[in-house]
């Protein structure tokens, strides 16, 4: 084979590595297409894994009014006063935090316990991506939870009318309004769309990355281009733990920022 | 590659499905009794300090009574000794006075016993040196002078040497 056919090889590998998988369990409601792919898996795996922590975890929380908390339930706990303290009061307030505080959480640990599982290599045994956050699909449909979650805040906050009143400062001279308007319903959807392609490039790129280093020692033939490789990949795995973190905390700071805007439109 | 992009409702429904599940099982079981254990201990700790902070003041002014209690005490001492130290010096110096005034008399009252004493013994002394010169001039004369007329003329005599 020459090398042209390598690389065409290589690229349906990569694909393959980093898209969902065939549809492995086809499954029907009400003919609507709810098939099992691997990343529905993985999302369930992530959820079972997120559950049961923290129910294990909390459980002094549910017994005791005042808990000590040792050992997972501290580090579990400091999961849970970072979302409250640093990201749910400054940007939703405090009157707001609390209320916010388990949503925002959700997103938090189910994103970040399906960014680090997309990791593992076990996953690869069933064929197809382990990164369910790397799926648009997966990522807008938590984007458009936060599309929803920012019109009911604003409505609970301001009323159904209100909230999309807060579009137009009050005292703008008329005129602007037609620019601004517009720029606002652009930014209703612009603000979701960036939180799908953020998450969903952040955690393909990590993996294309791998794999393009790796893809060499077949493109050339030469396993010593192994050594290389591998030591490169190790430091890259190293940065998508970190990545894995960072995005997860970004898609939970912004969902709160957005919150926060429609709760506090003055700001 | 439009299998890396393609439309997937299935799975959008299976994000939402699995997202609803953890935040109904999670919320309610997990990270409310979780942030309302965070906050009660936010108040507590609050609170504590704040009546910490109490305590610290009402020691601060406890001490500062103590310390005007003290002053007022010592002052009210110094007082108390002063005016017995005035007391006392009056009171010495009458005892002083009254045992100058008592030795005085004493000493008085000696010197006119002496006085007495002396012209008790000066008359004896004047009669004994009457009968002695009686005795004297009798021997002289070689008569006995014994009679009073005789007596009472030396006397007189006597009596003129006093004077002199």
């Amino acid at each position: 084979m020459t090398l042209q056919d390598h690389s065409e090889d290589i690229g349906q590998v990569i694909i393959h590595h980093v898209a969902n998988s065939d549809v492995l369990f086809p499954l029907f409601i009400f003919g609507f297409d709810i098939s099992i792919t691997k990343h529905v898996i993985m999302l369930w795996i992530a959820g079972v894994v997120v559950i049961t922590g923290f129910l294990v975890g909390s459980r002094q929380y549910r017994h005791e009014l005042n808990p000590v908390p040792r050992g997972f339930s501290n580090f579990l706990e400091a999961v849970v006063e970072f979302i409250y303290k640093d990201i749910a009061t400054p940007n939703l307030g405090a009157a707001h935090a609390a209320r916010w505080t388990p949503f925002l959480l959700t997103f938090f640990t189910l994103i970040f316990t399906a960014n680090i599982l997309g990791m593992i290599p076990i996953f690869d045994l069933i064929p197809g991506s382990g990164t369910a956050t790397g799926n648009f699909n997966v990522t807008a449909a938590l984007a458009i939870v936060t599309f929803f979650a920012i019109i009911f805040a604003g409505s609970r906050e301001h009323g159904f009318i209100g909230h999309w009143r807060n579009m137009a400062p009050p005292g703008m001279p008329w005129p602007v309004l037609f620019i601004l308007i517009p720029i606002e319903i652009l930014g209703m959807f612009v603000r979701p769309f960036a939180l799908t392609m953020r998450l969903a490039a952040n955690m393909t790129a990590g993996h294309i990355a791998m794999l393009a280093i790796l893809a060499p020692i077949f493109l050339l033939a030469n396993p010593w281009i192994g050594i290389g490789s591998v030591a490169l990949n190790v430091g890259i795995s190293f940065l998508e733990i970190i990545v894995a973190l960072v995005q997860a905390y970004v898609f939970t700071l912004l969902s709160a920022v957005f919150i926060g805007a429609a709760i506090h439109p003055e700001h | 590659m439009d299998k890396l992009i393609s439309l997937d409702t299935g799975l959008i429904f299976w994000t939402w499905t699995t997202f609803l599940i953890v935040l109904f099982i999670l919320a309610t079981k997990a990270w409310k009794p979780m942030v309302a254990a965070l906050v009660r201990r936010q108040q507590s700790i609050a609170e504590a300090l704040s009546a910490a902070e109490k305590a610290r003041e009402e020691t601060a002014a406890m001490s500062a009574r103590y310390e005007e209690q003290l002053q007022a005490g010592r002052q009210e001492a110094q007082q108390v000794l002063s005016v017995a130290r005035a007391a006392g010096e009056k009171l010495r110096s009458e005892i002083e006075s009254a045992a100058q005034a008592q030795a005085e008399s004493i000493v008085s009252k000696a010197r006119e016993q002496i006085e007495a004493e002396k012209r008790k013994a000066l008359a004896e002394v004047r009669a004994t040196v009457v009968d002695l010169s009686l005795t004297i001039a009798g021997k002289v004369l070689e008569r006995s002078v014994t009679s009073a007329d005789n007596k009472k003329l030396a006397e007189e005599s006597l009596g003129q040497i006093g004077e002199a």
